[in-house]
This record gives C-alpha cells, structure tokens and sequence, in this order.
C-alpha cells in the first residue's frame, strides 16, 4: 500500500475509535493498534524510500485547501507517535480498566484518540492554518487527559497551568505564524531560506514551541502536569507532546533562514536546561515528578544537539553539524522511547503501592520482578549507558561536538562548555537514576503497601516489554537506523543529504555494544552459577554488627541526592522544616523538606502577585455608586477637553 | 594471530594489575618503617575468595551479584580500548575515548547498584558519595580528554595519547592525578585501608559483598587503577614516539612511579573531611582546565 491510503486508513481508524472508544474498550485498543500500525509503515516507507507523501487536495478546511505532506523529519516524529500512542493504548486498558475508573476510562479512551489523531494532523499539516488548528486540538485533548482524574484538587491545579501555559505559548505561534504568512502572501508553508527577511521570526518560534518542548526556564507546566497525569498521559505527554515542540523548532529551523543568533541561543539553553533540569530531579522525592524533571534534562540535551547543528549549519560545516543533529533526532526517539517505559513502569508501581514518594517504597523487586527489570533497563538507558539506546545518541552528540572543538573556529567556543554541561549532566543522571531504583526496588520494603505490593499484569508487562525491546534494538544495532536519521537530516538541511554514508565509528560501535552486552549477561549469569556452587547462604544485612536492622535505618531518596543537590541550594531553594528533640524526655522531633519550583513560585508567582495587587487596585473605582460613575463621567470629559484645547492651540 | 594477540593482551591486563595494590602497600610500609604484606598479597586474596562461598543479605536480588559482574566487563572492556603503548588497543575507533569514560560510568552504577542491594545506611552513603564525587570527576576526565583532543586534533585514543601532553603536560598529570586518586578511592579521598567508617566511599559500598562476587570487584578496582595509571602515563609521556622498548620501558616506569606516588600521597597525607573533597576536586578539575587553555594557545601559536 502507498503510504497516502496507509494514513487514511491510520486516521480512519483512530477517527473511529473516537466514536466507539467509550463503550467498547476492545474494539478502540484494536482500532488504535491497527492506526498506529498503519501510520507507522506510512511513516516507514517515507524513512526507507526516497519520495515524499505531498497531498494537495481542492476543498477548503477553514478558508484554506487543505495540505498534507509527510516527509522524513515528520515521518520520524510519526513513528513515535505510533509507537508510544500503540503501547500506551495497551498499557491504560489494564492500568485505567472501566473496572477501577468507570466514569473517567471510557472518557479517557476518546480523548486518548484525539490526542493521536490531532498529534498525527499536527506532523501533518502543511498550511499555518491548519497547523494552529491541529495544535489548539492537541493542547486541549491533553489537557483532558492530564485531568482524567478530577476530583483531585492538585490534578485540576496542574491541568489548569499546563492549559494557561500552553495558550501563552499559543500566542506566539500566533503570531509567527500570522506574521509568516502576512510577509510571504500565503498560509502555505514549506522551505523559504531564501527569504532572509523572515529570520527574526525564530524568536517567536522558539518561544513557542519552547513552552510545549517544556525548556528550562519554559518548563514550569511540565513537573506538575506530567506527576499528576495517569502514568500513561504522563508517557504520551513526556515521550511525544513536548517533542512536538522540538518537531515544531527542526521543522521551521530547516524551512525558514536562521538568524546568526540562533545557534547558540540554542545551545546555550539546551546547556544550561539539561544541567538544572537534572538538578531539580535529583532533589525530587516524587518518582514521577523526578521523570518529569529528568524529560527537562533530556530536552536540554536535544537542544544541544539541535543548537550546534544550527551553529554548523551556520558556519557550512556540514561534517560535525550532521553528528550533533543525527544524535540529537536519535536522541529524541530514545527519549521518547526510555522515558515511556520509565513512566509506564512508574505507573505500575503507583498501582501496587498506591504512592508515588520514594520514601514510602522499597524492596520492591520480590513483589514487582518484571518492573523492576524493565525499569532498571531503562534507568541504565536514560543514564546514557552503554550499551543500550541513550549512549548511542549521546555518543553522537559527543562526538559532533569535539569535532567542533578540534576545528577551533568560533563555534568552538559554544561546543567547549557544551561537552562540559553534557558530561556533568551525564554523572548527574546517573546518580539520579541508582538513587530512584535502588530506593524504590533495592532494600527492605519501608511501609506495609509497600511489602504487599503486586506486580502489574499481561498488558502492562506486554507494553514495557515492547518500549524495552525497542531500546535495546537501537542500542544493539544502531547502523539499521542510521539511514532514517540520515534522511531526516537530508531534509533538515538539503545540503547536507548524503546517501547512504555510516560514519564509520557508528559501524564499530554496534557490534561493540552487541559483545559488551553479551559478556555482561553472560559475567551476570555465570558468577551467579558460580557463587551458588561454591554455596550460598542468607543472612541479616550486616549494618555494622547491628542485630535487629529496621527499613527505617535505611539510606533514604533524599540523603542519597543530598550531596549533589546541596551543589545546587542557590536555585533549588530548598524549604525546611527542622523540630528538634527538645528537654530530656523528648516527645516529637521531625524534619519536612520540600524542593519548591523555583521558577513558578520564586518569579512567576511574585510577578502574578504583583499584577493582582496593581488589578485590585483599580478595582476600587468600582463601587456601584452612581454618583462616583458621574464623577467618573465628568472628569474623563474634562480631560478631553483639556486634550482638546491644548490640540488646538498647536 | 589475533587470537592470540588478544589472549596475550587480556592476560596482561588481568595478571598485571593486582600488583599495583600490592605495591602501594609495600611503599606504605616502607614509608613507616614497617615489613608490610607481600606485594602478591592481592593475588592470594583473590585465590581465596574466589574459592569461597558467598554470604547473601536476606534482601538482596541477583542483581548484588549481576552488578558487581556487569561492572568487572565494564571495567575490563574499558582496558581494552586503551592502547599499550607500541602495540596499540585491541580495539581503536574514533570516539573510543568516550565509550572509555562512559564504561567507567557503567561500572559505577552496576557497583552503586550492588551497593544499594542490602538496605544498609553505610552502604547507602557509600554509593551516595560515589556517584556524587563522580560528577566532579566525570568533569574533569572529560576536560582532560578534551586538552589531549585538542592537542592532537583527533578523538581516537591511539592518536590522541601518543605524542607527549605538550606544554600543559605537568598541569594535565596533576589533574589526573588527582582524577585517579579520587575514582581509585584512594587517600586523600577515601581510606582504602578500613571500611568500619561512616566516612568511606569505596570501602563503604562492598561492605556486604563476599566470596567471588568480592573478588571481582576488588580485581575490577585493581584493572581501574592500572587503567588510570596508563592513561596518565600515556597522556603525558610521547610513548607514541619512541622505539618499542623504550616504550614498554617508559609506560613500566610510568606506571610504576605513578604507583609509587600514590603509596608516598597515602603515607604523607590524611584523608580530607568530606566537605572539603569537592574542592580539592574542582582543583583538580581546575588544572585540567588550564591545561586545556594551555593546549588551545599551543595549537593556535
């Protein structure tokens, strides 16, 4: 099939699946499977083939004909789409069943397809208009999803931000996209870099695709609306929604001329967003609030590699800028990929413990054995470890900018402490990640739910399963997907399409990972035999003598992260609250710290503090009282006046 | 032939390295006046535990077992990337060196991991301060790589450590001296000597571990700090340059006065209090630094 009927059958069927979702929850998961299927072929033939999918069709959609095209870079974003719309759809049958949620379930199910039909429409569409259309539909369907759970105070508070925050973003892409089309005559949209008097719409651009992209500082919808979600919005949300804002960023940085600024504005962000987006994580005693910083971190990544491709593009320098994008595009696969399965695994611990502090966890990988695998690989994965998926794109990335570096151009200087920021924020997550899975798997279980915790079921486990198996393909064989990426950057940058040349290192590096991952399972295993045959015995953890070890003396998420954090006090801003033992016979002491959103609470708030206070200010003329609305009347006219007389007598 | 020649290399690394701590100690002693234990001392520890059974925390899954493996082909895969001198690595590609970095990563963490198995409060601060420090050091590694990359325009380890580190080659050494002495454990970061402190690292973190799992770490540790001694060797001496024997000879007497440094830093000086690590850290991450400023005047000159 060509891939234009394999996209109408994919949006027929999630069209579909909208109508009958509520009420048939089996026929909505197959629907939803079969479109994800479908619109991921139409996105592979794109990737594997060398035409692009360009459908003009003669009726007018709000004014406007309407025009689809899928090319390689939208087709990239496609497939993840699929992917993670496909397993979440499997994921929420059994973690959001009718049985434990039958008001919001059948609800969620609708909404779950308008979000992937309006993600796909999105990547899509090839006319402003309809763009900001599709965009409008994505943010709301979220939205909904985001507060499936509504009778939770904190849950409407975190919809109601990520809503505001997504319509400020709106109102640039308003603007930019009005402003493209008033300049060029069209709402047409697709490559104009010759028109060098649209550079300075970037800004705007970037403004507004940075608050989806969820870039530090523009990040602060992004902890509460993705801790608050139902663990599989949260993996739709983090693994594809705020990538749309990187689409949104690659797709009109490769159309539009760039100013010379962009470059390393990017970067600069990218840097310093990874860098205080894994500080905040580390700090966090919420898991999925923690994920949800680390998204932050990983965005900052992509904007790095995405920054020094501009840089290169920029400078002409096409042998480093293809590295730094390759790995950043790739980046955003394995983001996409890791950090859903890292949600879905923190969702099926949320199911079994009913929590989502770490503090209440613990020792959960007897109860929760497949979890606890899976979200290990993926914890090795996000830390960009070989050999799974996250060192490959980091790798990229690393390599693209020493290249930079050893060229000692002026681009060298933005790569210099981009190498920096990367190897810093690569040790932190790291230390992020053994603190979440070791506190929450590893140890005793430190509360009672936690100890009677159950593992999560066929379609949970199946839909984990399939994100892991992803990982470990691009980790093992990263040479099969160098081609895709290849292309897409051929269209990011026609100058810099190439057929089919690997970097050489990449070709290395697969088989690389492939034997080091075969020797590890293999060391695992055989010093497990081992040791067991030279005999094994249980015994109490040792605790330096100690007799009777309680899950309370354990190290706890908070002392774990408390070095790296301290590092970072001057923006974390940590509230503490410290009760002392007091007297001799002490009746209660206790400690409470909390990571405030520094951002939202330390700026934003102040800066909406003083907006109302200027508001209720002027609210007092307003009293009901007629005579003071006549005063009011008398000395507006007299001002008018004034201004009168004084026009005249110029 | 490159079977063999890879049997031979693999046999260096792992017979060669246990004697490393071997001889800190020997320099320990002699320092203070006392006999010490024999330089083989490791390798008889090694035979022994690796004959014993193991003791399992009630607590603990296979991964206090998995970690401790996974990290030992870490750390022995990341030997493997490093050249020796005029016979080169066993394997070498363009941007091997940061596959090198990020396998000591791995290693960490499966190590952290294994830590984290058993529950316990010294276990927990252990790996809390490893991976923090490592930050730290990761930052100053990557700025050492990135002096020796610019210095020879190139990203593959072969290329990048055979000529000499220039004229910042006394600052680079001492930061990666400083790098290995924190990544190895060594004084003034930690006391490899106890492990009954609240305030060690590495110590800290294997208090649990026994029989052959214990045996692969502490020989994992040993691979690391012979890594570290090369790599340090190599950065700053043309080994590169030289005919084959003077550079066996010269990456021998390298390793061995690195060594011996070590043993001589461990007798002379006390372990820092904790929170003056990450300065003396930032220092060594500092020197890198220069020594990176050193390199970009030098190629631009």
């Amino acid at each position: 099939m060509t891939p234009g009927l394999l996209l109408l059958s994919a949006a027929c069927s999630v069209a579909v699946s909208i109508v009958v979702g509520p009420k048939f929850p089996r026929t909505w998961l197959a629907l939803i499977l079969v479109g994800a299927v479908a619109a991921c072929s139409a996105a592979l033939t794109v990737l594997v083939g060398t035409a692009d999918l360009n459908w003009h069709s003669t009726f007018p959609v709000g004014g406007e004909l309407l025009h689809l095209r899928l090319d390689a870079l939208s087709a990239f974003f496609l497939m993840l789409v699929g992917v993670i719309g496909g397993t979440g759809a499997i994921y929420s049958t059994e973690y959001w069943s009718d049985g434990h949620y039958p008001k919001s379930a059948p609800r969620g199910r609708a909404w779950w397809s308008g979000l992937v039909l309006s993600l796909g429409m999105v990547l899509l569409a090839s006319n402003g208009l309809h763009f900001l259309i599709a965009w409008e539909v994505f943010t709301v369907c979220a939205y909904f999803l985001v507060t499936l759970e509504n009778r939770r105070s904190e849950v409407r508070a975190a919809g109601w931000l990520y809503l505001a925050a997504s319509h400020i973003g709106m109102v640039f892409l308003f603007a930019f996209f009005g402003l493209l089309a008033s300049k060029t005559g069209s709402w047409e949209l697709g490559p104009m870099r010759e028109q060098t008097g649209l550079a300075p719409l970037f800004w705007l651009m970037l403004l507004g695709f940075g608050v989806k992209a969820g870039i530090f500082p523009l990040h602060v919808w992004l902890p509460s609306a993705h801790a608050n979600a139902p663990s599989h919005v949260s993996a739709i949300m983090s693994g594809v929604a705020i990538k749309m804002g990187v689409y949104g960023i690659i797709r009109f940085s490769g159309w539009l001329p760039m100013p010379a600024a962009a470059g390393p504005v990017v970067i600069g962000l990218g840097a310093t967003g990874a860098l205080l987006g894994i500080a905040f994580a580390i700090a966090q005693n919420d898991i999925k609030r923690l994920l949800a910083y680390c998204s932050v971190e990983n965005i900052g990544v992509i904007f790095i590699g995405l920054g020094g491709a501009l840089i290169a593009a920029s400078h002409g320098d096409a042998l480093w800028g293809r590295l730094v994008l390759a790995g950043a595009l790739l980046h955003v696969w394995n983001h996409g990929l890791f950090k859903a399965l890292l949600f879905f695994g923190a969702g099926s611990i949320l199911h079994a413990t009913g929590t989502r502090e770490m503090t209440r966890m613990g020792g959960l990988w007897r109860t929760m054995p497949w979890t606890a695998g899976l979200f290990a690989l993926g914890a090795v994965a996000i830390s960009g470890l070989p050999p799974l998926n996250g060192f490959v794109s980091e790798w990229l990335v690393y390599l693209g900018l020493f290249d930079a570096v050893n060229a000692r151009g002026a681009s060298a200087w933005a790569a210099l402490p981009a190498v920096l920021a990367l190897a810093v924020t690569g040790a932190l997550a790291l230390a992020s990640f053994v603190k979440v899975s070791s506190i929450v798997f590893l140890g005793a279980p430190r509360t009672k739910a936690a100890a009677q915790a159950h593992d999560c079921g066929s379609a949970m486990r199946g839909s984990m399963l399939a994100l892991a198996g992803v990982c470990v393909a691009i980790g093992l064989a990263p040479v099969l997907f160098w081609p895709l990426v290849a292309r897409v950057i051929g269209v990011w940058n026609p100058a810099w399409a190439t057929t089919g040349d690997l970097p050489a290192p990449l070709a290395t590096l697969g088989p690389v990972q492939a034997v080091l991952a075969a020797l590890a399972l293999a060391a695992a295993v055989g010093l497990w035999r081992y040791s067991r045959r030279n005999g094994s015995k249980r015994a109490l953890t040792w605790d330096c003598g100690y007799a009777l070890p309680t899950a309370r003396m354990q190290y706890s998420g908070g002392s774990f992260g408390d070095i790296a954090a301290g590092w970072f006090f001057w923006i974390l801003q940590p509230e503490r609250k410290l009760r002392r033992p007091r007297g001799v016979f002490p009746v209660e002491s206790s400690y409470v710290e909390r990571i405030p959103e520094t951002v939202l609470e330390r700026v934003i708030g102040p800066a909406r503090d003083a907006v109302m206070r200027v508001s209720t200010a002027v609210r007092q003329l307003q009293q009901g009282r007629l005579q003071s609305y006549i005063l009011y009347l008398v000395v507006g006219l007299a001002a008018l006046a004034v201004l009168v007389v004084l026009g005249g007598m110029r | 032939m490159i079977v063999v020649q890879i049997i031979l290399r693999l046999a260096v690394w792992l017979v060669v390295a246990p004697l490393l701590p071997g001889i800190i100690n020997k320099v320990k002693a002699w320092v203070a006046g006392r006999r010490g234990p024999p330089v083989l001392q490791l390798y008889y520890d090694l035979a022994r535990l690796w004959r014993k059974g193991v003791v399992l925390s009630t607590l603990a899954s296979p991964g206090f077992i998995a970690g401790p493996a996974v990290a030992w082909i870490a750390l022995l895969a990341a030997t493997q990337l490093l050249p020796l001198g005029p016979v080169g690595a066993a394997l070498s590609f363009r941007g091997d060196v940061l596959l090198l970095i990020y396998l000591l990563a791995l290693a960490r963490f499966c190590t952290a991991w294994a830590a984290m198995e058993t529950g316990c409060a010294f276990e927990g601060m252990g790996s809390a301060r490893e991976v923090s420090y490592a930050v730290l050091s990761e930052a100053a590694l990557i700025t050492a790589v990135l002096t020796l990359s610019v210095h020879t325009g190139s990203i593959t380890l072969v290329t990048m450590l055979a000529p000499a580190a220039g004229a910042g080659a006394v600052l680079l050494g001492a930061g990666l001296f400083t790098v290995l002495l924190a990544e190895n454990c060594r004084v003034p970061f930690d006391d490899p000597n106890t492990h009954l402190e609240l305030t060690m690292i590495h110590e800290a973190m294997i208090l649990d571990h026994s029989g052959p799992p214990l045996a692969a770490i502490l020989h994992g540790a040993s691979m690391k700090l012979l890594l570290f001694a090369l790599l340090l060797t190599e950065a700053v001496l043309p080994v590169g340059e030289l005919s084959t024997f003077a550079a066996v000879g010269a990456l021998a007497g390298g390793v061995l006065a690195v060594t011996v440094g070590v043993g001589l830093v461990e007798s002379l000086l006390a372990r820092f209090a904790f929170r003056r690590v990450p300065m003396l850290l930032t220092t060594g991450f500092l020197l890198c630094l220069f020594a990176l400023l050193v390199a970009w005047k030098g190629g631009a000159a």
